[in-house]
C-alpha cells in the first residue's frame, strides 16, 4: 500500500507543477505595451504592408480589443480559442488576418527508390509566416473586388511573395510551395476555410480565431480592415505574444539555454525514480 | 486528460504515455530486456518526432536499468571489469552515435535511418529468436532430459591479442572483443534511443560465451552509463530530451515492470521467448510497411529556423 502512494505522490507532484508553475515568469508584452503603438513598422511582421496603412491600435472609425492579450501555453495547453471583437463606424466591412512570426522553413520532398520512400528532395523558404489565417464578414472575392487586393492577400498570394533559397525551375518551385501549403495545412496553421467575422447591429463584431495546440511561439499580429466599397477606410494592427509560461516554459529555457545542466538534471531524475520506484514495487 | 510536452512541442494524452511506458516496463520485466526497442517506434507512431522520442526513451532507459541493477547489484551479478571494458567501447560509440544523428538530422534523413535500422535489427533478432526457441521446444519435447550445450565455444575471436582474465564470467579473451560490441550497441543507443540490451546480451551469451547469471546484471551496467552519456549529448547538442515525457514513460515503466517479472515467472522460457520474437516480429513488419507503403503526404517539413 504505502508503494501506490508513493507512486500517487509523485504523479502529483507532475500535475501540480502546472498550476504552481503559472506564477512563474511570463512572457513580457512587446515594447509600447498592449495600448501603446507598435514599435516602428519595421517591427511589424510583413513586409508587404505599404506605409500608407495606419499602424495602430484604434483609429476614430476602428475600434479592436481581444478577449485575451496573449496565448499561454502551459502544460495543459491543447490549442485556444481567442475572441476579437469591436466597433466601427457603419457602414462597412471587416476582414481580420492573423499572421505568425516568419521563420525559414526546409520542405522535403519524399520519392521512392529502390521500393523506399525516402526525402530527397529539399527546398528552403525564407520569410515564411509560422501562422496564417483570414476572417471575414463576406466572401473575399466581393469584398475586394477592387483595389484592396493589393493589401489583404490571400494565403496563395502571400506566400508568392516567399523568397525561395537557391536556384529552382519555377513549376518545381511552385510544387514546393504546395507542399508547404499542404504540411501546413495539417498542422492546422494554414486553416482552409476563410473565417466568420460576425456583425451585430450593424456597428459590432466578433470573430473567434482558434490556434492549434501545435503552435509556433513568437509575436503574431492580428491586422483588422474596415472595408467601404471594397477599399480598406481604416486598419488596426494588434500584437498576440504566444509563448510557453509556467512550468513549460522554465523547464523549455532551461533545454534552450543550458542542455548540458539539463541533461544532467534528466539523469538524475531518472535515476532518482527508477531507484526509488525499483525499490518501492519490489515490496508489494 | 492531456499535458503538453515542452520540448516536443504539441500536447499528448498522459495515459497514453503511461500505458507505453507501462508496457516498456512489462517487456523489461518480462524478458529482462529494456524495452526501448518497442516505445520508441511506438512513440513515433503516435506522433512524438522522432528526434525527441529517441532522446527522451534514452532517458527513461537510465530509470529502467538502475531500477534492475539494484538487484543484480546486490546479488552480486555484474562483471565490474567486463563492464568496464564494454563502458569503454559504448561510451565511444554512444558519443559517435550523437554526432551521427545531428548530423543526419541536419540532412534531412533521420527519420528513414531511424525506420531502416529498426526494421533491420527487429528483424534480424525475431527470426533467430523465433528460430532458437522453434528449435528448443521441439527438441525438448523429443528428449527433455537431454544435456545442455558447452559453456561456450572457441572460435577465430579468441585468437585476438590484448588479451584480459575476466574472473566473474570465467573468461580469457581478447578486449578488443567487448570494446568492439560495446561501441556497436553505443551507436545503436544513440541513433534509436534504445539500451540495446536486446543485441547485447545475445552478443555478450553467443559471442563472448559470458555465463548467463552474470549477462543480465553487467549489460544493465554497461547500459545505464552509456543512456545516461546519450541522455547527457543529446540535451547539450540536440536539445530534444522531453523531461515530461521521460518521467510519464518512466513511471508507467515502475508499475509495468514488476507485473512483467511476475508474469514471466509463470511462465515457461521457451513460450516467453517465442512470444517475444512474434512481438518483434509485428513490430519489424508494421515499420517496413511504412517504409513501402505510399506516404499520405510527399513533403514534410525541416527544422524551422527563426530568422534574426
Amino acid at each position: 500500500m504505502r508503494g501506490w502512494s508513493a507512486i500517487a505522490a509523485l504523479l502529483m507532484a507532475l500535475l501540480l507543477a502546472t498550476p504552481l508553475g503559472a506564477q512563474g515568469p511570463r512572457i513580457e508584452p512587446p515594447a509600447g505595451g498592449i495600448f501603446g503603438p507598435l514599435p516602428g513598422s519595421g517591427q511589424s511582421a510583413d513586409p508587404s504592408m505599404p506605409p500608407s496603412v495606419p499602424n495602430q491600435f484604434e483609429t476614430p472609425d476602428l475600434i479592436v480589443d481581444l478577449s485575451r492579450p496573449r496565448v499561454s501555453i502551459t502544460s495543459a495547453f491543447q490549442g485556444e480559442s481567442i475572441l476579437l471583437f469591436g466597433m466601427f463606424d457603419p457602414p462597412g466591412e471587416i476582414v481580420v488576418v492573423v499572421v505568425g512570426p516568419p521563420a525559414r522553413e526546409t520542405v522535403l520532398r519524399k520519392q521512392r527508390v529502390l521500393g523506399l520512400w525516402l526525402n530527397t528532395g529539399r527546398q528552403e523558404f525564407d520569410d515564411v509566416p509560422a501562422y496564417y489565417s483570414i476572417a471575414a464578414s463576406q466572401p473575399l472575392q466581393r469584398l475586394l473586388a477592387r483595389s484592396a487586393g493589393g493589401e489583404i492577400l490571400s494565403l496563395e498570394d502571400r506566400l508568392q511573395s516567399v523568397q525561395s533559397v537557391g536556384q529552382r525551375e519555377h513549376d518545381d518551385l511552385t510544387k514546393f510551395r504546395l507542399g508547404l501549403v499542404e504540411v501546413k495545412r495539417r498542422e492546422g496553421l494554414y486553416p482552409a476555410a476563410i473565417g466568420q467575422v460576425t456583425i451585430q447591429a450593424n456597428r459590432l463584431f466578433r470573430a473567434e480565431l482558434s490556434f492549434p495546440s501545435r503552435l509556433p511561439e513568437g509575436t503574431y499580429e492580428i491586422r483588422t480592415y474596415l472595408l467601404r466599397e471594397g477599399r480598406i477606410v481604416a486598419a488596426v494592427s494588434r500584437p498576440l505574444p504566444v509563448g510557453k509560461v509556467g512550468f513549460s516554459a522554465q523547464l523549455a529555457g532551461w533545454a534552450d539555454n543550458d542542455g548540458a545542466l539539463y541533461g544532467l538534471g534528466a539523469i538524475f531524475m531518472a535515476l532518482f525514480v527508477g531507484w526509488i520506484g525499483g525499490a518501492v514495487m519490489r515490496r508489494i | 486528460m492531456e499535458i503538453y510536452l515542452p520540448i516536443a512541442e504539441q500536447s499528448m494524452n498522459v495515459f497514453i504515455l503511461l500505458g507505453l511506458g507501462g508496457a516498456a516496463g512489462l517487456l523489461s520485466g518480462m524478458f529482462g530486456v529494456g524495452g526501448g526497442f518497442l516505445a520508441t517506434p511506438l512513440l513515433i507512431f503516435v506522433g512524438i518526432p522522432p528526434a525527441v522520442a529517441v532522446a527522451s526513451q534514452a532517458n527513461q532507459v537510465v530509470s529502467n536499468s538502475i531500477s534492475s541493477l539494484q538487484v543484480h547489484w546486490r546479488r552480486g551479478n555484474v562483471d565490474l571489469r567486463m563492464g568496464l571494458v564494454l563502458l569503454l567501447g559504448g561510451m565511444v560509440g554512444s558519443s559517435a552515435g550523437v554526432s551521427l544523428f545531428t548530423y543526419l538530422k541536419a540532412i534531412g534523413q533521420i527519420d528513414f535511418v531511424i525506420a531502416v535500422l529498426y526494421v533491420v535489427m527487429l528483424s534480424t533478432i525475431g527470426v533467430l529468436m523465433l528460430f532458437e526457441s522453434a528449435r528448443t521446444y521441439i527438441r525438448r519435447r523429443r528428449n527433455p532430459e537431454a544435456p545442455r550445450g558447452k559453456l561456450h565455444t572457441h572460435y577465430l575471436v579468441h585468437r585476438l591479442p590484448l588479451k584480459l582474465r575476466f574472473y566473474k564470467s570465467k573468461l580469457y579473451i581478447s578486449a578488443l572483443l567487448p570494446i568492439g560490441i560495446g561501441f556497436a550497441i553505443g551507436v545503436l543507443s544513440a541513433i534509436l534511443g534504445v539500451g540495446g540490451g536486446f543485441v547485447l546480451v545475445p552478443a555478450m551469451i553467443y559471442i563472448l560465451g559470458m555465463p548467463t547469471a552474470v549477462v543480465i546484471g553487467t549489460s544493465n551496467f554497461q547500459i545505464l552509463f552509456v543512456a545516461a552519456n546519450v541522455t547527457f549529448l543529446q540535451a547539450a547538442t540536440n536539445g530534444t530530451v522531453d523531461v515530461v515525457l521521460a518521467l510519464l514513460l518512466i513511471l508507467g515503466g515502475v508499475v509495468g515492470a514488476p507485473i512483467g517479472s511476475r508474469v514471466a515467472a509463470k511462465l515457461p522460457g521457451v513460450v516467453l521467448r517465442g512470444l517475444m520474437s512474434v512481438l518483434i516480429l509485428a513490430v519489424a513488419v508494421e515499420l517496413l510497411t511504412e517504409l513501402l507503403r505510399m506516404p499520405s503526404s510527399l513533403y514534410s517539413l525541416g527544422i524551422r529556423q527563426v530568422l534574426p
